[in-house]
């Protein structure tokens, strides 16, 4: 069984990148299943999909990962990767985006929240575990591909490089091409590339 | 056949299609919707033959719609969400004494947590009350079988037939096999058979009720033993368990809290094996057809067994059946679940959750000590991750950058100064004009009770101004009525509708306001404040909630009038429009001053401590977050010292009607297009900015 957690913000392309790791598994013959936080949250909020794969030919039963069982926690914005830290296995990958999206909040308090101190103190809180931290300039990322939206393809492309997931690099690419529209592969499967070589 | 990612409620609405399904009705609400969407979009794509669908002005209208089809012999599907069942109740309560003719199901997702609901209330219950069958699945999969199966069973005893699934089957995704096209049955070439029957009197009543009360236990029957319904009804034992040792303890599960409950009881068997624990064995009762109870399923899962624990969301619905069963049986039987406290008595349930209380449960019930649930207490420990001690940011749904409603609420309480006012919010995006600053959401109490209550306050509190807000969807939804009361009564309240052109919280359905229906027609729109006018509202202002001169004068002129007023807000939702260009802060004039943060509350302006510039010195200056900018200019008129720079957006000018009997100019009123440059809404259920993230189906 393999459990993958993405967290982000409403808006940042969660679903598309649940949906194109639902679509890699099922090309491996597994069943899968995937939940979205749809509705309220939407609006700004934090959201998550959850992703279950039968790796191993079993049966998937509950649609939700059950905390601390992640495999691979994928966050599209560092503050969300502190929230969604519960859900990750002690073995785990934790892959984040390092770019913080401010809430309004933040704002209103005068206090903006800093992305690096979020990244710093997970940093900390994952230092002398087993979990295997891996921060992504987000930034760097979109400035190499040339589009911020390929940045949900971009980071499930460093988290399948991660090798934690028993996908390759070339089934996420066939994935990717049978999610997007034919106009969208081409800018997102040379996102990935760019992507992997950062890795 | 092809094989498709399906989320639930995409699932349901093929099922029902498959099920040759003639007409579809409903209204929107999480975690419902895109059933009807689907339905839709296969539709408009023609993969969906011959089939009807649309959404209804309300979730009453739709019931009602579904129940002249049936009359007809036409197999009918309801969709709504678990409140919406109560604003279709009076409907559904006299249509389960009258029958129906061609199968009748109501799709009625519940939302246990909630997580964007008003209540926890329990379909399942309401079936119970309302004295209909209701099927509750387990998995997307089962679903997909319920939604079909619930139309024979419909038919088959001439009953509506509730399907209740909870978000987390509505919103799962798995994979599907598909046909490649849909067609609806034909429908029977009698048609509409009159009969006195369909006439609901008393002594029709009295004899019908007879009816219901007699088919009830035919179907518990049914659902116990006829393999096509028993199947939802699966009885487990635990396959690791020594075979002469029979079961005394027990686990009965409903919905998702089956495939929680097999899931902890997988991880408690593991455990137990790797800390040399004999588990005692244990059977499993998953209950998929919830009421009438499947009694006798029941009573062969409790043969033998002393305890049983009950785990389901929401209410105590399974619980107190088998509490009826061990009393009616006389069986040595203890129920524990939520009524003793030993299962969550709201909210969602777990893995983990279940696999505690089944731990306890299992020390509880054994006659040796077992310490499960420290073993469990541990093993969860054991799993989690260090916790994260550093700074975590609060992120609140908030209105969206650019949103107009923004505009709105702002403009109001710019008009009201000191004024004291009460406002009465109501169901949609706009609810979230509570957080501050705007802090224009006093009260929410359900559809359309915005513009009602307004009057109950205005009754007792005179010296207070009332303003209710009111989206466009909700208005043709349920506003109308209450807007009849005020005129009637004489109350003086102001009614601020929010038209953004769609149902923006459900994700951007269109409704009576916009013309365009789900069968792909453009309808001349119906006009609001057309409609305003012939319910007698005395004064209507029209204003573009991003022009704040136009909406704070606008909101002035209504809210001075003595007796019902009405401001129509009008300008597109984000979701409907290319964004443009987003504004810019002026670094060299930007005080730093907060004040286009402390007014509006836009999640596109940030502020940088580090920033300086000649008027700012080190207090830091706001800054403008270009990903989000929608370009409304808001901020650029809230500024006081012009240092946000863009375009402000014209006002439209638009004369008010502010004495009875004037008459509204012709443009207004006879406009196809009330709404100006509208981009059209596409069938296929993308919005623009779908569209721009590439996003297929």
């Amino acid at each position: 069984m393999i459990n993958i957690l993405l967290a982000g913000v409403g808006g940042q392309g969660t679903v598309l990148a649940a949906k194109v790791l639902a679509k890699a598994a099922q090309s491996k013959g597994w069943q899968v299943r995937t939940a979205e936080t749809i509705g309220m949250a939407q609006r700004g909020g934090s959201v998550t999909s959850h992703v279950r794969m039968g790796s191993d030919g079993e049966a998937v039963q509950a649609p939700l990962v059950t905390k601390g069982t992640a495999d691979v926690v994928i966050a599209f914005e560092p503050g969300e990767a502190a929230r969604a830290l519960l859900y990750l296995a002690p073995e785990g990958v934790l892959v984040t985006a390092t770019s913080a999206i401010q809430p309004v909040t933040a704002a209103l308090a005068g206090a903006p929240y800093n992305g690096e101190a979020v990244v710093s103190a997970l940093q900390q809180s994952v230092a002398g575990s087993t979990v295997r931290f891996v921060p992504v300039d987000d930034q760097a990322l979109v400035a190499a591909a040339g589009n911020r939206k390929a940045l949900n393809m971009m980071l499930l492309a460093v988290a399948v490089a991660q090798n934690r997931i028993p996908l390759t690099i070339d089934e996420l690419k066939a994935a990717v091409a049978a999610c997007v529209k034919p106009q969208f592969v081409t800018m997102n499967l040379k996102a990935i590339d760019e992507a992997v070589a950062s890795a | 056949m092809t094989t498709k990612l399906l989320m639930g409620n995409e699932a349901f609405a093929w099922a029902a299609l498959m099920a040759g399904v003639n007409v579809v009705a409903g209204y929107p609400g999480t975690p419902s919707s895109e059933l009807v969407e689907t339905v839709a979009r296969l539709h408009a794509q023609g993969i969906a033959r011959d089939v009807h669908v649309e959404w209804s002005t309300n979730e009453k209208a739709a019931l009602e719609v579904a129940a002249g089809a049936s009359y007809c012999g036409a197999r009918a599907l309801f969709t709504c969400k678990q409140v919406g069942l109560n604003v279709a109740s009076d409907a559904l309560m006299s249509l389960n004494y009258v029958g129906i003719g061609g199968g009748l199901v109501l799709f009625v997702a519940d939302d246990p947590g909630p997580i964007s609901s008003q209540t926890e209330q329990d379909t399942r219950r309401f079936a119970a009350f309302a004295k209909v069958p209701v099927l509750d699945p387990a998995t997307p999969e089962e679903g997909f079988a319920m939604m079909q199966q619930a139309f024979e069973l419909s038919e088959r005893y001439h009953t509506p037939v509730i399907v209740r699934p909870t978000t987390r089957i509505c919103h799962a995704s798995t994979f599907f096999d598909l046909p490649e096209f849909t067609q609806a049955r034909p429908l029977p070439p009698e048609g509409f058979q009159k009969d006195p029957k369909w006439v609901i009197f008393p002594k029709r009543s009295f004899e019908a009720h007879g009816e219901v009360n007699r088919r009830l236990p035919r179907i518990a029957w049914d659902y116990a033993f006829q393999p096509e319904y028993a199947r939802f009804n699966v009885i487990e034992e635990g396959d690791s368990q020594p075979s002469d040792l029979s079961p005394r303890v027990g686990v009965v599960t409903g919905g998702v809290s089956t495939q929680y409950a097999r899931e902890a009881l997988a991880l408690l068997r593991q455990w137990a094996a790797e800390a040399g624990i004999a588990l005692p064995p244990l059977r499993h009762l998953a209950v998929g057809t919830p009421h009438p109870f499947p009694v006798e399923a029941a009573a062969k899962f409790a043969e033998g067994l002393q305890d049983v624990i009950v785990f389901e969301e929401l209410d105590s619905v399974l619980e107190e059946e088998l509490l009826k069963l061990a009393g009616q049986r006389h069986m040595p039987l203890r129920v524990s679940g939520k009524l003793t406290g030993e299962a969550p008595d709201r909210g969602e349930n777990s893995t983990e959750v279940l696999a505690q209380r089944l731990a306890r449960f299992l020390d509880r019930t054994s006659p040796k000590p077992l310490e499960l649930s420290q073993l469990v207490e541990n093993r969860l420990a054991d799993s989690a991750t260090d916790p994260y001690a550093g700074p975590l940011p609060v992120r609140p749904p908030v209105l969206c950058a650019g949103c107009p409603h923004r505009g709105s609420f702002f403009a109001i309480k710019q008009a009201l100064g000191k004024t004291p006012a009460v406002f009465c919010g109501d169901i949609g995006c706009y609810t979230l004009g509570n957080a501050k600053p705007l802090d224009a959401v006093d009260t929410c109490l359900c559809m359309g009770a915005g513009i009602t209550m307004a009057q109950g306050f205005a009754t007792v509190q005179p010296g207070a101004k009332n303003i209710a807000f009111v989206g466009d969807s909700t208005f043709f939804a349920s506003a109308l009525t209450g807007i009849a009361n005020a005129v009637y009564n004489g109350h003086d309240i102001t009614v601020a509708v929010l038209d953004n052109a769609t149902t923006a919280m459900t994700g951007s359905q269109p409704h009576p306001g916009t013309g365009l229906t789900l069968m792909g027609e453009q309808r001349k729109p119906l006009v609001i404040e057309e409609v305003l006018k012939a319910l007698g509202v005395g004064c209507i202002t029209f204003a573009n909630p991003h022009n704040l001169d136009e909406a704070t004068t606008a909101a002035r002129e209504a809210i001075e009038f003595n007796g019902p007023s009405a401001i129509i807000f009008r300008a597109p939702c984000i979701q409907l429009k290319k964004p443009d260009e987003p504004v810019v802060i002026n670094g060299s004039t930007c005080t730093g001053c907060k004040k286009c943060i402390a007014s509006i509350g836009c999640p596109a302006i940030g502020f940088d401590p580090t920033a300086a510039g000649p008027r700012s010195g080190a207090r830091g200056q706001a800054f403008i977050d270009t990903s989000l900018c929608d370009g409304c200019g808001l901020c650029v008129q809230v500024c006081p010292f012009d240092a946000i720079e863009g375009p402000v957006p014209a006002p439209y000018g638009i004369p008010r009607i502010c004495e009875l009997g004037v008459t509204v100019a012709d443009s207004i009123l006879h406009s196809d297009e009330p709404t100006g440059s509208f981009p059209p809404v596409s069938l296929d259920g993308e919005t623009p900015a779908e569209a721009e993230e590439g996003i297929d189906d």
